[in-house]
């Protein structure tokens, strides 16, 4: 047992540690070449030495050369993720808080720890969203290193296939598309930003607060398509809000009072009522009429500039106004005025028919929010009132609905089901209170660092044990004796079938950037003449029959559009969301309508895809890789091996190798692609165990 | 019986509520006892199947079935007796004009939606698109109100699309998509035929023994049977029901994918399938209104009018409810490129077969074709007749997820004097 060690608290950990207990550390023991100890903090790389700190608080410089090869992999790997001492100990507080109920409700323990094979494949799904090729697969199996578990998971949490993974779940709870709009508006450069920031390793309140607080177009700010987004519908966005943000769902409050919360339909018009005076496009009015309404023009532009335009187009160019070209020129014009701006005439006025309490037909509402401390409005917009409101300390639901969500990912199941809709009283009759408390002020301990946070979920026992062997009751209360058994998701069907035909280097491919859209709504109204809007509009013309690729294409050194193949990428680097018909769709993928839609069911036309699809005859045909790669291999054993280590990441026992054996000897390298059909149609290839 | 009694206090997910509801065979009656049952099942016509043959685009209602004596409307298209006195077709429909006393025309649909989008999805859902929730078509509905039917085929099938959904209800009642009707379900022609496909199903089976054993969840399980389903529908007859091939009338019904479409939804219908929609486009007609006619019309007529003929030669159309619909209308004034832009103030939708009463004209429009002038149809009411014509509880409440009660066709008002 390594001994305790106690840090000196920063300024900002004391604030916190009123609002949470602080975890102890645990830091690393690191090993000179002559075997001697040194337990430390690492800080970091300078120059040729390593930077500690001193369990007294005292900082020091050592050189890399007295420590042992070990050490120099852990620091080089270290410096990039930062030190572990606090995830380590943050881990083993969840482990410690878990087993404590765990206990108390009749369970001895954890399910048994998992196995290294089980481990490598189940963190490469879970952390880079993919099974690990053959090579990945042996490096693990074969490495002797004591850190090995924890090396791994920190080497694929820096990894592209982490980010690539988080922004499918992203996408899928913010709704993510590129085209579900009217009027032929692209939100490819907001899809784009979402996974610059993933990849980035924003700070989650941050990109919240970049979403609610952005202006401009799409171009200008991608931020703003989170607003955007639902242009038209602005009080199911606001529903949709209160799902991702604070986890209540409060649709049913837009007609009526909540009938069994203790919402009001007036509570829903008050909260709605922050986003009241928010403008989303150019002479565009709601349907509803109360929200987003009104006139501007375009951003700096000169007053009157859109119908000049117009004007000008037609006695230039031959515009007409009933022109199928003009449908074109039209859309063009109008996603130039889809802008997000404050605008102070607005105001979120109550329906007509409106029927609940807390409010009258056709009255302003003023913005109120429904939970928690009251959102100071003083010297602020609406929307900075409320996302301050959001990410303040003290909001009861921000942290712990993302901690929450985060722990759904990892363990399969969230410690509150379901994660966009649960009361107050849920929350007090979780199955481990203690823990989604701890879970919840760790979320603002790291700061919304979601890669640390993760980093925290795949290093407790708990994650690191086998799948429970039942299917836990919904109805029931689930104590995490370990992660639940999850079906991949679409994307991690599609990735992994990705890795298996195009090898590791899949994970560097990326799509399509939104670049060239965002240059043709890149324009300085201020100053542009109508003949250079004009040639935006050209530009606009030339992605013109591209169908769904159209903004996919990203922006080349001569501005010509470069269209990118769109199949051979994972699935976040994809149009979003596939469509209709593809692999992703008949696995489930969200169609980004409604948040949290991933659908984990089977189905025939899944299964006829597995079997006879395009994709198995791929992988299982004469010329595939698991194929090529047997010639390099001796003997029936070693090739039936291989098999199982490319597809199913883990070492045949004997009855699986004599089936595979036996069929070789019988039908020959057939036997192989036999055996290949077989694992990917059996439905271990599919689970997450 | 409500929905939450069954679930207790606890909190449940969507896919809590789809075990639930699936246990309870989708048969089982939630309806609220208190709601006046103006229309119960039982009043219901004696329709089984339902052919939806949805148009698109927003099909010329001036050009088809409302046409006007006013030539300032009507540009270059005629208008044309039929086999019934008060029905006048536009030329184009020519061949459909001998079958005009199996028809409902409903001249006086209206909406409020003048976007393709949002005028599609309720004219197939019943309800206005929104941004919370998605809801079912009519063959998840039809199968949740009335029970699973078939035990190889499923319910439902989409015809036109590569993809469908079952809205908030069981992912499993999404009808099968058939994109292409002459292609039949994809994914059907094995990799490796005979004995060798034999030996790897066999090897298959035997490796997911131990997994499926292992973990005592529904989710392997579920595989296993849909592998199961897929190698019967694989080695069985099912199958058949969607090749087209065969069918000696297949130039009849016209070689497009509409006329294939109304083809395969016979075959399905006469399978055992019971809803099928045919989803075909072309129909937004911009520019050039009289070319855009002279190809739309006489294939749809042609599709449908063999398809009547088709049915009825079978004995099937008493019991077949063969519905048309579209968007919206187009516009009465044509633009100076010779087009009709989007009209959802007025439009025309026809109902036919499944005890509907023939050479009916129910609805009528201004002289321009502008306004309804008398029993405007909505699109939520249009929902409603067909599921009337089918049988349906317009009042049975199914809860979502999210415990929202909804009712097929969101409480429109079937249009039950078109039965006979």
């Amino acid at each position: 047992m390594k001994p305790k060690t106690t840090l000196p608290l920063l300024g900002a950990l004391a604030a916190l540690s009123l609002l949470a207990p602080t975890p102890p550390v645990e830091a690393r023991t690191w090993t000179s070449t002559d075997g001697k100890p040194l337990q430390a903090v690492f800080l970091g790389i300078e120059g040729d030495n390593y930077k500690f700190r001193l369990q007294n608080g005292q900082e020091i410089l050592v050189s890399k050369d007295k420590f042992i090869p070990a050490d120099h992999e852990a620091a080089e790997r270290l410096a990039k993720i930062g030190d572990d001492s606090f995830t380590k100990a943050s881990a083993r507080q969840i482990d410690t808080l878990l087993a404590t109920t765990l206990k108390k409700n009749g369970f001895t323990s954890f399910n048994e720890a998992l196995p290294d094979d089980l481990f490598v494949r189940r963190v490469y799904l879970d952390i880079a969203g993919r099974i690990p090729t053959r090579e990945e697969f042996l490096r693990f199996a074969e490495s002797a290193r004591p850190d090995k578990r924890e090396a791994l998971i920190d080497e694929l949490l820096l990894s592209p296939g982490y980010a690539s993974h988080l922004f499918n779940y992203f996408a899928d709870m913010y709704r993510l598309h590129a085209s579900d709009f009217q009027n032929g508006i692209r939100m490819d450069p907001y899809i784009h930003w979402w996974r610059e920031q993933l990849r980035e390793n924003r700070r989650y309140h941050e990109i919240v607060r970049d979403m609610i607080l952005a202006e401009g177009n799409v171009g200008h700010n991608p931020a703003s398509g989170f607003i955007l987004r639902d242009t038209g519908m602005e009080f199911d966005a606001f529903a949709n809000f209160g799902q991702v943000m604070v986890g209540i769902d409060i649709s049913c409050a837009q007609c009526h009072d909540h009938p069994f919360d203790d919402w009001t339909q007036g509570d829903f018009f008050q909260m709605a009522a922050f986003f009241g005076n928010t403008q989303r496009s150019i002479g565009y009015r709601s349907s509803s009429s109360m929200m987003g309404g009104g006139t501007i023009e375009m951003p700096n532009a000169p007053p009157g500039w859109r119908n000049d335009f117009m004007k000008w187009a037609e006695n230039y160019k031959g515009i007409m106004p009933r022109d199928q070209n003009s449908n074109s020129f039209r859309f063009f014009v109008n996603a130039l005025g889809w802008n997000v701006a404050d605008n102070k005439d607005l105001e979120t006025v109550l329906p007509h028919d409106f029927i609940g309490s807390g409010g009258k037909p056709e009255q302003v509402a003023s913005p109120r929010v429904l939970l928690g401390p009251t959102a100071k409005t003083g010297g602020k917009t609406r929307r900075e009132a409320l996302a301050d409101w959001l990410v303040a300390p003290d909001n009861p639901r921000f942290a712990l609905v993302i901690a929450n969500r985060m722990w759904g990912r990892a363990f399969g199941r969230a410690i509150i089901e379901p994660v966009n809709d649960f009361s107050d009283d849920e929350i007090k009759r979780a199955s481990q209170p203690e823990v989604l408390k701890f879970i919840e002020s760790e979320m603002r301990r790291v700061n919304y660092d979601l890669r640390e946070f993760m980093r925290i979920l795949y290093n407790t026992r708990a994650y690191q044990s086998i799948a429970t062997a039942e299917e836990p009751d919904l109805t029931q209360k689930y104590y995490f004796t370990g992660p639940v058994l999850r079906r991949m998701r679409a994307e991690q069907a599609w990735d992994s079938i990705m890795v298996l035909s195009q090898g590791a280097e899949i994970d560097e491919k990326q799509g399509g950037d939104g670049s060239f859209y965002r240059k043709i709504l890149d324009i300085d109204f201020s100053s542009a003449s109508h003949e250079d809007v004009w040639e935006h509009y050209e530009m606009w013309q030339s992605l013109r029959g591209r169908g769904s690729s159209m903004a996919m294409v990203s922006e080349s050194g001569d501005s010509l559009p470069v269209m990118v193949n769109d199949t051979e990428l994972r699935a976040s680097e994809l149009t979003q969301p596939a469509p209709g018909g593809s692999l992703l769709d008949t696995f489930g993928q969200s169609d980004r309508r409604i948040t949290d839609d991933h659908n984990y069911d089977g189905s025939v036309p899944q299964v006829l895809a597995l079997m006879n699809g395009s994709v198995t005859r791929q992988l299982t045909g004469p010329s595939s890789k698991i194929v090529e790669d047997l010639e390099a291999l001796d003997g029936p054993d070693d090739k039936v091996r291989h098999v199982f280590f490319t597809l199913l990441n883990r070492f045949p026992n004997k009855e699986e190798l004599d089936l595979g054996t036996g069929m070789m000897e019988d039908y020959g390298d057939e036997g192989i692609s036999d055996l290949a059909w077989a694992l990917i149609n059996s439905p271990e290839f599919l689970f997450i165990q | 019986m409500h929905i939450a009694e069954l679930a207790g206090k606890d909190p449940f997910s969507r896919r809590y509520f789809m075990e639930m509801t699936a246990k309870l065979s989708f048969g089982l009656s939630l309806s609220v006892p208190f709601l006046p049952r103006n229309f119960r099942a039982q009043d219901g016509k004696k329709a089984q199947n339902l052919i939806y043959i949805y148009l698109s685009g927003g099909m010329t209602h001036l050009d088809t079935f409302d046409p006007k004596k006013d030539k300032g409307v009507m540009g270059r298209t005629e208008m044309i007796d039929t086999k019934v006195d008060n029905m006048k077709f536009g030329m184009h429909l020519e061949p459909l004009a001998p079958h005009a006393d199996k028809l409902a025309v409903i001249n006086s649909m209206t909406s409020t939606n003048g976007a393709h989008e949002q005028g599609q999805y309720v004219m197939r859902t019943g309800y206005e698109k929104r941004a919370t929730i998605v809801h079912p078509t009519v063959g998840p509905w039809a199968e949740t109100l009335l029970g699973k039917r078939g035990k190889e085929l499923p319910d439902s099938v989409l015809v036109g699309q590569s993809t469908s959904n079952a809205g908030f209800m069981d992912p499993s009642l999404s009808p099968l998509p058939i994109a292409d009707p002459s292609g039949g379900v994809p994914n059907t022609d094995p990799i490796v035929e005979g004995d060798r496909f034999q030996r790897r199903m066999e090897m298959a089976r035997k490796l997911g023994q131990q997994f499926t054993e292992k973990f005592k969840y529904s989710g392997p399980q579920s595989y296993v049977e849909y592998y199961d389903q897929a190698n019967t529908l694989l080695a069985g007859d099912s199958l058949k029901a969607f090749d087209i091939s065969g069918e000696s009338n297949r130039s009849e019904y016209g070689e497009n994918r509409l006329g294939q479409g109304c083809l395969l939804a016979r075959r399905l219908v006469e399978h055992g399938v019971r809803v099928v929609e045919v989803v075909a486009g072309g129909w937004d007609m911009h520019q050039d209104i009289d070319t855009g006619t002279q190809n739309r019309v006489p294939e749809f007529a042609t599709a449908l009018a063999t398809l009547l003929r088709d049915l009825d030669e079978r004995g099937l159309l008493d019991t077949t409810l063969v519905a048309v619909g579209t968007e919206f209308g187009r516009t009465p004034v044509i633009n100076m490129n010779n087009g009709r832009d989007h009209f959802p103030a007025a439009y025309s939708c026809v109902l036919a077969g499944g005890g509907v009463k023939g050479g009916t004209v129910y609805g009528e429009t201004d002289g321009q074709g502008r306004k309804v002038k008398s029993n405007p149809v909505k699109p939520e009411d249009f929902l409603a007749t067909m599921g009337y014509g089918l049988g349906l509880d317009l009042e049975e409440v199914v809860y979502s997820p999210t415990q929202r009660p909804f009712t097929f066709a969101d409480k429109g008002k079937p249009v039950t004097s078109i039965f006979g």
